[in-house]
C-alpha cells in the first residue's frame, strides 16, 4: 500500500493557486496534526495486515511549514501504524525558503530519501510577480541543504507558460534548474482559475498568456533539453534521471491501491476510490467525535476501471497494453495522425500526442 | 342592395405611406368599428404583420356610409399587400375593384412600388384617386409631391387630394370623392355566377375562407359550385363579408365582394386568382388572368435538432394551409440530415415563414442561403430545373445554365443616380434607359439577375441613396449566363449546405473569402483541417486550420483521478453537441454561423 499526507497550509497563497490550502494559525496546524494522527491510528486498525507502505508521499499546501523534526514524527508515526517496505520511498514537498539545513537532515533522519522541492522559477521579479515566498537563491540554497543532508532523489518544480508581460524565457529558467543537476524535473504549465488573483488580472486583460502554440513550443523545446541532458520522460509533465522517477506518483497512473490522510485527500482502496472533507474544520471535528471524514465513497466497476486503466495509463511514457484498446477504431486515426504510437505490443502517446491527451483520450472515451 | 350603390375601392401605397392608418379611420368616420375598439390598424389582423409594419393577407371589408341627399352606400375596402414578393396577389385584388386610392407620403414622394402598382391598377380599368398623406408632417411638401403625383399620371396637381390620416383631416371628403368617382360595378346578375377569387385565409375550424369579388350572378348559401382552374367541386356551407368580423348573409349578389366557406380544408384546391361558378349553370369562360404561384427563390430549411424534424414538417403543412405560395419538399444534407428544400415567392416571403416557424411553432431552424430556381439545359437537350446548388448536374453533362431575370424599375433623386447605377453593375444588371419623372425624380430601368436580388440589393440600394431610392421589379424568365457551382470542402468533404451557384468570373473572389471566414469559425483539430472552395475539380482557393497543439491537464493532485474523469466527461459531453463533417467536429453555434455567413457573402 502507498500513503499520502497532506498538509494543508501554507505561510501565503501563492497568486496562482486555487487548490486546498490555508493559511493559518499554529494552534489550527497544532489540532489538524492530531487529527491526522488519529486518522492514521484509525485507518491501521481497519486494514488487513499486508499493508506495509511502498511509499509515503506528503503533500500540501506546504508540509515544510512543519519543520524537519515534526515531519519525521509524523513519517515515523506511519512506520510504527503500518510498516515500511525496505524500499520504502518518502517524499515531501518542501517550500524553498521553510526549511534550514538542520530540517533537511531532521526529515533525512526520519526516513525522507526524496525532495520535490517547489523552485517553479528562477528569477527574483518572477517569483515575486507569482506571489512566490522566496526568492531565486533559495531553491539553489534548498537544493544544497539537501544533499548535503544525504536526501538521495532531489525534484524541482517548475511552471511554464507564464504570462509574456513578465519576459520570463522558459528555456533559461530550466538551465538555470538544470545547473542545480537535481534529479527529477516537473514541468506544469501555468493554468489559472477565475477564483486566483492571477486569474482575475488575465480575465481584464493586466496579463497575457501565451496562446496555444506559444505554450506547446515553449514544452516542446522544454522537453528537448531535458532529453539531451540525460533525463528520461516516464509521464507527460515528469522527468527523472534514471531510477529517479517518483514511484508514488507512478502508483497512481498504474492503479495501485493508496490511502490518502488529510484534508480533501484522495483514496483508492480495495477497489473503491473515496476522499476526505476539504473542510480542515469538518475533517478535524468529524475525527475528534470519533469517525472517519470519509465521503463519496464509490466502487469502480470492471468497466470503469477499464476506462481508468487507459486514461491513466496512457500519462506514462511506457503506455497500456494495445489489448486494452483492441477494436477501438479511434486508435487508428490516432495513430494516422501521429498522436498514439504502437511498440511491441504497447500503445503510448507521442510527443505531440502529451500535449493534446485530454483530446485524444476524449475521442477514445466517445468510441 | 342594388348594384349602383356598391363602390369596390382599395389603397395603393408603399410601405409606411399611411395606408392602413387610412383604412383605420375609414373604418371609424363608417362606424363599422366602434370607436373603443378600435385597435390600432385594425386590418393588420396577424401579430407578425403588425411588428414588421407590413400587410401579407388582403382582406375585404364592409363598411355602410349615408351620403346626403342619395342614401346609404356600401363601400367594400379591398386591402393589397404592399411588398413586391406580393405582386400577383396585388393584381387579384385590384382585379376585384373599380377603383383605387394612390396614398402617397408627402414627406416621401412617390415611390418606385407606387408606380408600379399605380400601372397596374390603370392597366386593370380602375379609376384612380390620387392622394397626399400625412400632410400635417413638418417635413411634409404636399405641393411638390401633388406635382409629381400628377406627372405620374398625366392630371393637373389640382385634382390631387391631400388628407392626413393621423389626424383625420380630407378623410371624410376622400370617402365621399370615392363615392362619387368610382363607378358602380358593371355586370349581368342573370348570367351564370363568376366570382374572383382574390385571396384566402385559412380556419383551423372551417377550413378555406374564399374570398370572392362576384364579377357576374349571384353565389348563395347551399350553392353547387366549382373552381374552374383547379376543377375543385364543392358545396356552399356559408355566405358573409367582414365588418370587419365574419357576418354571414344568405347571398353575395353581383359585384359585391365577401366569402365562400365550402368546407375544403386544402388552401391548395383553392387558389388566388381561380373563378368560381355554379355547377348546374356553369358559365363558358374562366375570368382571365389566373397564374399558377411560382415560387422564385429556394432555401434549405433544417431543423437545428434532428428531433424536432416531424415538428417541422407539421409546422409547414400547417403554415402551408394559409399561404398556398409557399412549396416545400423533403431532402437531406449530409451537414445538416433531414430537412426541406423550400420554394418562395421572394426573399420576404422566406423571412416571413421562418419568422412564423420560430415564433409560432418554436422551432429552432438553420436556413441556408438562399438561392433561385435554375433551368439547366443538359447537352442531350433535357430542361431541368435545379432548386438546390448541390442538384447542379455534373457541368460536362451541361450545355447551358439560365438564371431568372427580372425587369426592374427603380427611382431615385437625381444625386444618387451615379451610386445606382453602380451597384447595378456590381449586381450584373444591363441598364436599358432612364426618364425624368420629376425634376426631383429618376425613373431607371434595367434588368438584373434575380439571383442578385435575392441577396440584399434592395439593401443596399437603401444604404447607397441614404434610404431615397426605390425598387420595383417583374419577372421576365430566364436568360443564360455563365455560371458554375461552387463546393466547399472541408478536410476534402464536400459541404453540400455550402454548395451555391456563382458568375464564373467571381468564382475566386467569393472562394476566397468563404474560406477565409471558414477558417476563422471552425475550431483547431486534432489535425489540420484544409478548407477549400472548388469549383468542379478545381481548387479556387484554400485556408488551412491547423491542427491544435495543447489540451492537456498537467497535475493530477493527491491522486485526484475522480476530478480528471469528470473533466473528461464534460468535455466528452461537450463534444456530442458537435456537428460531423467527415472527422471534423464542428460546433453546432460554429455551423449556423458558417451558413449565415455563407449568406452574408453571397450578399456581397
Amino acid at each position: 500500500m502507498r500513503l499520502y499526507l497532506h498538509w494543508p497550509f501554507c505561510v501565503r497563497r501563492c497568486h496562482y493557486c486555487d487548490f486546498t490550502s490555508r493559511v493559518a494559525g499554529v494552534n489550527t496546524w497544532r489540532a489538524y496534526a492530531s487529527a491526522l494522527r488519529k486518522e492514521l491510528e484509525m485507518w491501521s486498525g481497519i486494514l488487513p495486515r499486508n499493508r506495509e507502505l511502498r511509499s509515503v508521499y506528503m503533500g500540501g499546501g506546504t508540509p515544510s511549514t512543519m519543520s524537519g523534526s515534526e515531519v519525521s514524527g509524523l513519517l515515523q508515526l506511519t512506520r510504527r501504524l503500518f510498516g515500511w517496505k525496505p524500499e520504502v520511498e518518502i517524499s515531501v514537498e518542501v517550500n524553498p525558503a521553510s526549511w534550514g539545513r538542520s530540517d533537511y537532515a531532521d526529515a533525512r533522519r526520519g526516513g525522507v530519501n526524496r525532495v520535490s522541492i517547489g523552485a517553479q522559477a528562477m528569477d527574483d521579479r518572477v517569483l515575486f510577480l507569482l506571489g512566490r515566498a522566496h526568492d531565486a537563491h533559495a531553491v539553489s540554497r534548498a537544493v544544497s541543504y539537501a544533499r548535503s543532508a544525504g536526501i538521495p532523489s532531489v525534484s524541482l518544480d517548475l511552471l511554464y507558460a507564464l504570462p509574456r508581460e513578465w519576459g520570463a524565457v522558459f528555456p533559461e529558467t530550466l538551465q538555470r534548474a538544470l545547473d542545480l543537476e537535481p534529479h527529477h524535473i516537473s514541468l506544469y504549465a501555468l493554468t489559472l482559475s477565475r477564483a486566483t488573483r492571477l486569474g482575475r488580472m488575465a480575465e481584464n486583460g493586466l496579463i497575457n498568456l501565451p496562446g496555444e502554440d506559444e505554450v506547446a513550443d515553449e514544452y516542446l523545446e522544454a522537453r528537448e533539453m531535458l532529453l539531451s541532458a540525460g533525463y528520461l520522460q516516464y509521464e507527460i509533465s515528469n522527468f527523472s534521471l534514471p531510477g529517479h522517477e517518483c514511484r508514488h506518483n507512478l502508483a497512481y497512473w498504474r492503479r495501485e491501491d493508496y490511502l490518502g490522510v488529510g484534508a480533501g485527500a484522495h483514496s483508492f482502496l480495495m477497489g473503491h476510490r473515496f476522499r476526505n472533507p476539504d473542510s480542515v474544520l469538518e475533517y478535524c471535528r468529524t475525527l475528534h467525535s470519533g469517525g472517519l471524514p470519509l465521503q463519496d465513497l464509490t466502487p469502480i466497476d470492471a468497466q470503469e476501471a477499464h476506462w481508468e486503466r487507459i486514461m491513466l495509463g496512457l500519462r506514462m511514457s511506457r503506455g497500456i497494453p494495445e489489448r486494452l484498446l483492441a477494436g477501438e477504431e479511434a486508435l487508428d486515426l490516432m495513430v494516422v495522425h501521429g498522436l498514439m504510437e504502437r511498440r511491441s505490443g504497447r500503445v503510448r502517446l507521442t510527443e505531440r500526442g502529451m500535449l493534446l491527451s485530454n483530446a485524444v483520450l476524449v475521442s477514445l472515451l466517445d468510441a | 342592395m342594388e348594384r349602383e350603390r356598391i363602390r369596390n375601392f382599395c389603397i395603393i401605397a408603399h410601405i409606411d405611406h399611411g395606408k392602413s392608418t387610412l383604412a383605420d379611420r375609414f373604418l371609424e368616420i363608417t362606424e363599422t368599428v366602434p370607436r373603443q375598439k378600435m385597435a390600432d390598424q385594425y386590418l393588420d389582423r396577424m401579430e407578425l404583420e403588425r411588428e414588421r409594419g407590413i400587410t401579407i393577407k388582403a382582406q375585404a371589408v364592409r363598411m355602410r356610409y349615408t351620403l346626403d341627399p342619395d342614401g346609404e352606400y356600401r363601400l367594400n375596402l379591398i386591402d393589397t399587400p404592399g411588398h413586391v414578393d406580393f405582386s400577383y396577389e396585388v393584381s387579384r385584388s385590384l382585379a376585384a375593384c373599380e377603383g383605387a386610392i394612390l396614398l402617397v407620403d408627402a414627406a416621401q414622394g412617390v415611390e418606385a412600388q407606387t408606380v408600379g402598382n399605380a400601372y397596374l391598377a390603370v392597366e386593370a380599368g380602375l379609376t384612380i384617386i390620387p392622394v397626399v398623406n400625412k400632410i400635417d408632417l413638418p417635413v411634409a411638401d404636399p405641393e411638390g409631391t401633388a406635382m409629381e403625383v400628377a406627372d405620374l399620371l398625366g392630371i393637373d396637381p389640382g385634382e390631387v387630394m391631400r388628407i392626413s390620416a393621423k389626424t383625420g383631416e380630407g378623410v371624410e371628403e376622400l370617402l365621399r370623392t370615392v363615392i362619387r368617382r368610382v363607378p358602380p360595378p358593371a355586370g349581368d346578375a342573370g348570367r351564370p355566377l363568376r366570382a374572383l377569387v382574390f385571396d384566402s385565409a385559412y380556419d383551423t375550424y372551417r377550413g378555406v375562407v374564399a374570398f370572392l369579388r362576384v364579377v357576374e350572378g349571384r353565389v348563395t348559401r347551399g350553392a353547387k359550385v366549382s373552381f374552374m382552374a383547379t376543377g375543385t367541386k364543392a358545396e356552399v356551407d356559408e355566405v358573409g363579408y367582414f365588418s370587419p368580423e365574419m357576418t354571414s348573409c344568405p347571398e353575395l349578389g353581383t359585384g359585391d365582394v365577401g366569402y365562400i366557406i365550402t368546407g375544403v380544408k386544402d388552401v391548395g384546391l383553392i387558389k388566388v386568382g381561380d373563378t368560381v361558378t355554379e355547377r348546374e349553370r356553369p358559365a363558358a369562360e374562366p375570368l382571365p388572368g389566373y397564374r399558377e404561384p411560382k415560387p422564385m427563390v429556394f432555401a434549405g430549411i433544417y431543423p437545428v435538432d434532428s428531433d424536432d424534424f416531424q415538428e417541422l414538417e407539421d409546422a409547414l403543412g400547417k403554415l402551408k394551409l394559409n399561404d398556398a405560395a409557399l412549396t416545400y419538399t423533403r431532402e437531406s444534407s449530409r451537414a445538416l440530415g433531414f430537412g426541406f428544400r423550400c420554394g418562395f415567392l421572394g426573399l420576404l416571403h422566406m423571412e416571413i415563414v421562418q419568422e412564423r416557424l420560430e415564433r409560432e411553432y418554436g422551432l429552432d431552424l438553420v436556413v441556408t442561403a438562399p438561392n433561385v430556381v435554375y433551368e439547366v439545359v443538359k447537352r442531350n437537350g433535357e430542361v431541368v430545373y435545379v432548386h438546390n446548388p448541390s442538384d447542379l448536374p455534373d457541368l460536362s453533362a451541361v450545355r447551358e445554365i439560365r438564371e431568372p431575370y427580372v425587369q426592374a424599375t427603380i427611382l431615385s433623386p437625381p444625386d444618387y443616380v451615379g451610386a445606382v447605377l453602380e451597384l447595378v453593375k456590381e449586381r450584373r444588371g444591363v441598364y436599358q434607359d432612364m426618364s425624368y419623372l420629376s425634376s426631383r425624380r429618376v425613373e431607371l430601368r434595367c434588368r438584373l439577375p434575380l439571383a442578385e436580388m435575392v441577396v440584399d440589393f434592395y439593401d443596399q440600394l437603401k444604404s447607397r441613396s441614404r434610404g431615397y431610392a426605390s425598387l420595383d421589379y417583374e419577372h421576365i424568365g430566364f436568360l443564360p449566363g455563365d455560371l458554375v457551382k461552387l463546393d466547399v470542402l472541408i478536410n476534402g468533404e464536400p459541404v453540400d449546405a455550402l454548395s451555391s451557384i456563382v458568375e464564373r468570373s467571381r468564382a475566386h473572389e467569393y472562394g476566397k473569402r468563404i474560406t477565409r471566414r471558414l477558417r476563422e469559425l471552425i475550431p483547431r483539430q486534432l489535425f489540420d483541417v484544409p478548407i477549400q472552395a472548388a469549383v468542379g475539380s478545381r481548387v479556387v482557393a484554400r485556408e488551412t486550420i491547423k491542427a491544435r497543439r495543447k489540451d492537456v491537464l498537467a497535475k493530477c493532485y493527491g491522486g485526484d483521478v475522480t476530478r480528471k474523469k469528470k473533466l473528461l466527461e464534460r468535455q466528452k459531453e461537450g463534444k456530442k453537441r458537435m456537428k460531423m463533417v467527415g472527422k471534423v467536429e464542428i460546433p453546432q453555434e460554429a455551423f449556423i454561423s458558417a451558413l449565415r455567413m455563407s449568406r452574408e457573402e453571397r450578399a456581397r
